[in-house]
């Protein structure tokens, strides 16, 4: 039991931290961006053939990295320009269109051209115990990483004044603007770590099982639940909902089936938005 | 009552005077059987083909899709991201309902339609309820079609899961050869379009369009906006289910990926919005248009996501309101401004 | 320091406010009085960049700041306070007051006079603000955007919801703060509490200005009288 739950944890880092890139987005700039499953492959795949050109593994990890801001930073400067135009519920729509239509080319491509492509980190060494439950030295590397980079979030949130700066604009959008902040920059900035999110996601799973140029859409699928039932715009929504859904899952793919605990998140996501839209933590509209 | 509504061919039951309903009649029955009659001549071009004609009688199929999808979406802004679960209500349903049970294939079709129609009305009227903006409804609605692709995967006893269910009964039926599948399914299309416009000239379609400009407006003028959008769902959602159930007892099988979120929301919205969201013979354009090119596609495989990703991309951006209507502005425009 | 020309305002092509001109020089406080739907808040949203003016112009130290959104016409030494605040409500009073300073870090000395103004802010400093009353995020509002030294404060409706003893308060404040150099624009509908903190004033009615006037001029107007000061 202890060995699912602690399972549970390490999926539900993952979920947190998909959770954490998507929510920001949609919680600042009011996108839902169902393309961000295919920025995770498509930085995997840089990673991967930066591997294959025999690039060392942690240059790989950086060239991973900086391909998922550089995805989000082309994002905001093409799909996302008529999108801003853009107010309230229009852009919502539009960019649910747009980006499902991106993320339909990418993967669609990817698909046909690289159908067996699969990135997979080996961590070399054996398993760690765990409060006396060994488990795969990749999932605790990975787990540590994630957390490490939820410390840097909440750092940078708390702690600087440009993360106030963006926390405000989640807050009150014309607000921010009345103090001087430029909501457009700071939802740029915002994509750019969406995308190195994504990457940060798609290179820690790897180290559990192997990323495939499949794994687009279902990562965009858990992204959105987990972002719904932690709220929008909340990054410690997101860790939150995202624990609480992967133990949650894990628990019921040992005991009930696969299937059946994919329906149970969905189901979890369907009550939280007729029950309370807001989720766990999100700005109450 | 939407079912025996929809079998009561054309008569209008809602609203209007009886003289009134017979102009509206007429001026809706000769486009539709000019439609009729052209899609009618397609056997006699493919029917040597068994390969093409299934190809036709797909492509009919998501004409039905589409107008369901039209009536929910195009007449009252309710953004049904799961008409490919609904049509899959129908069409599983009436494989277990005539396969499992052993009913008859019309009394299976009806009762998956119902089922089809009554879900699709509680989707709506929990949306409504809850105050569900567009937004939240797509999502809503959307968890609906992922978590009944995953039912399907997970109750293998009783849909097939993965591999899907072969249907037994009807092998000799109407539906099973290919010209008399074609012409049922083209029949059915016909009634949809002939309810749709029906309900268009009616104070229904008044109290739709009023709804979709401006709900607030719609309110304080004495529309009781929740009940007309669970009609339009109960309605549309029924055309889903009894679409799905044709076809699938005309192919005899039915697996998930039939009725998948990619392979059928996906490529009905596009044909909506090439078609024209709202009008009443734009999914008929849109069918027929992306049947054609799905053909011309289908060797490549995933790459055909590519042009879909694009289409949608495009028609969103620069042709929101689809080809017929726009087509109809620019003619519009031609003609000049009316004395 | 502030001008405004022929300026024509409203929402979806429809002006709500016609032609509207007038200025508020170094030093003075000004005030712009009218009822309930005048047009007080849509000119004043279409002054400070959070919508655009569909004619006329404005300029801020001579220069044209017309149109320009609100981010930018802002970092020009000016700070508006919309009726409606829009603070940020799950961040504490202190958050707020330090983005008040964006992109500087926030002034210890600034900030300490912020709170000796509104002493009720240090004593929640680290409370949320969506969970403070009205009067208190009044307050905030206002030392937020004093926060940044401005050299004119515009304030839309700043006493609505706040108790007579409250509203005194804040007007005593400002007038502290006009003291120090401070450059005032208020909009107003309580009229009387305006009018004995205020050099000059402009009426708005139906989207036009319809009278201006030293205060006093104003406050012994028959009409000014009889519309807002109850008096018949």
């Amino acid at each position: 039991m202890t060995a699912i739950i602690l399972d549970g944890i390490v999926l539900g880092l993952q979920f947190g931290l998909l959770a954490a890139g998507f929510t920001l987005v949609y919680g600042l700039g009011g996108v839902l961006n169902l393309a961000f499953g295919q920025m995770a492959v498509l930085s995997a795949m840089a990673v991967l053939f930066s591997m294959d050109a025999g690039v060392p593994v942690p240059a790989a990890v950086a060239i991973g990295l900086v391909t998922g801001g550089l995805l989000g930073l082309i994002f905001d400067q093409t799909i996302l320009r008529p999108i801003y135009r853009r107010q309230g519920e229009a852009r919502v729509l539009l960019s649910l269109l747009l980006t499902l239509g991106v993320a339909f080319m990418v993967d669609g491509f990817l698909n046909w051209r690289y159908p067996t492509a699969a990135l997979s980190l080996q961590i070399s060494g054996g398993p760690i115990d765990l409060i006396g439950v060994p488990m795969r030295r990749g999932s605790i590397v990975g787990s540590v990483i994630i957390l490490i980079v939820f410390g840097l979030l909440f750092a940078f949130f708390r702690g600087t004044s440009l993360g106030r700066a963006v926390r405000s604009v989640i807050e009150d959008e014309e607000g921010s603007r009345l103090v001087g902040i430029d909501p457009a920059l700071m939802l740029r900035i915002i994509l750019i770590f969406s995308g190195i999110l994504a990457a940060v996601v798609a290179v820690t799973q790897s180290m559990i099982r192997p990323v495939t140029v499949t794994a687009g859409f279902p990562i965009t699928v858990f992204a959105l639940i987990v972002t719904v039932v932690g709220g929008l715009g909340s990054v410690t929504g997101a860790l939150l909902a995202g624990l609480i859904l992967g133990v949650i899952s894990t628990l019921a793919t040992t005991y009930i089936g696969t299937f059946l605990s994919l329906i149970i998140l969905l189901v979890a996501a369907a009550v939280t938005i007729l029950i309370r839209p807001s989720g766990l933590l999100g700005v109450k509209e | 009552m939407t079912e025996r509504f929809a079998e009561a061919t054309g008569t209008a039951v809602v609203g209007g005077t009886e003289r009134h309903a017979a102009q509206s009649l007429r001026s809706l029955l000769i486009p539709v059987l000019a439609i009729g009659a052209v899609l009618a001549l397609v056997p006699l071009w493919l029917g040597d083909s068994r390969v093409l004609m299934t190809v036709a009688i797909l492509g009919l199929a998501f004409a039905g899709y589409t107008i369901g999808f039209n009536l929910i979406f195009g007449s009252t802004g309710q953004l049904f991201l799961c008409v490919g679960a609904l049509a899959g209500i129908g069409g599983y349903g009436t494989a277990i309902f005539a396969d499992t049970v052993g009913l008859p294939i019309p009394v299976a079709i009806l009762i998956a339609t119902v089922a089809a129609s009554l879900v699709g009305g509680l989707l709506s009227w929990i949306a409504v309820r809850r105050s569900l903006g567009v937004i939240f409804t797509g999502i809503v609605t959307l968890i609906f079609a992922l978590a009944f692709e995953n039912l399907l995967l997970g109750m293998g006893e009783l849909t097939g899961g993965e591999s899907g269910f072969l249907i037994e009964s009807g092998r000799d039926g109407l539906l099973a050869g290919r010209t008399s599948a074609y012409f049922i399914m083209l029949g059915v299309v016909l009634v949809f379009l002939i309810v749709h416009g029906l309900l268009r000239r009616s104070h229904v379609g008044w109290a739709f369009r009023a709804l979709r400009d401006d709900e607030v407006a719609a309110e304080l003028a004495g529309v009781d906006v929740s009940r007309y959008r669970v009609y339009a769902a109960l309605v549309g959602s029924a055309m889903l289910g009894m679409a799905g159930g044709i076809y699938a007892m005309s192919q005899g099988r039915v697996s998930p990926t039939t009725y998948a979120f990619s392979e059928v929301d996906v490529v009905v919205v596009v044909m909506l919005a090439f078609g024209g969201i709202g009008s009443l013979y734009g999914p008929i354009l849109g069918a027929a248009t992306f049947t054609v090119i799905n053909e011309f596609l289908v060797d490549f495989g995933h790459l055909r996501l590519v042009p879909y990703g694009a289409l949608i991309i495009i028609l969103f951006l620069w042709i929101p309101r689809g080809v017929i209507p726009t087509v109809g502005d620019m003619m519009r425009r031609r003609r000049g401004p009316r004395p | 320091m502030l001008e405004v020309n022929g300026l024509a305002a409203g929402y979806q092509g429809n002006d709500v406010v016609h032609d509207i001109t007038f200025r508020v020089g170094e030093g003075e406080a000004v005030m712009i009085i009218g009822s309930n739907g005048a047009g007080k808040t849509t000119l004043f949203r279409s002054m400070f960049g959070l919508s655009r003016p569909s004619k006329g112009t404005v300029a801020f130290d001579g220069e044209d700041v017309t149109g320009m959104p609100a981010q930018r016409v802002v970092r020009k030494g000016l700070r508006f306070v919309p009726a409606e605040r829009h603070l940020f409500p799950r961040m504490t009073v202190h958050e707020n007051l330090s983005l008040g300073a964006y992109p500087k870090r926030p002034d210890p000395e600034t900030l300490s006079i912020v709170f000796d103004l509104f002493p009720r802010l240090a004593e929640r400093r680290r409370q949320h603000a969506g969970t403070m009353s009205g009067g208190e995020q009044q307050m905030l509002a206002v030392g937020r955007a004093l926060m940044s030294q401005p050299r004119l404060l515009v304030l839309d409706e700043p006493t609505t919801g706040l108790a007579p003893k409250l509203a005194h308060e804040a007007y005593e404040a400002l007038a502290v703060l006009r003291g120090q150099g401070l450059t005032l624009l208020v909009a107003e509908q309580q009229v009387p509490l305006a009018m004995a903190f205020t050099d000059r004033g402009y009426v708005l009615e139906n989207g036009v200005i319809s009278l201006e006037g030293t205060s006093q001029e104003l406050a012994a107007d028959p009409r000014v009288r009889s519309a807002y000061l109850g008096v018949t």
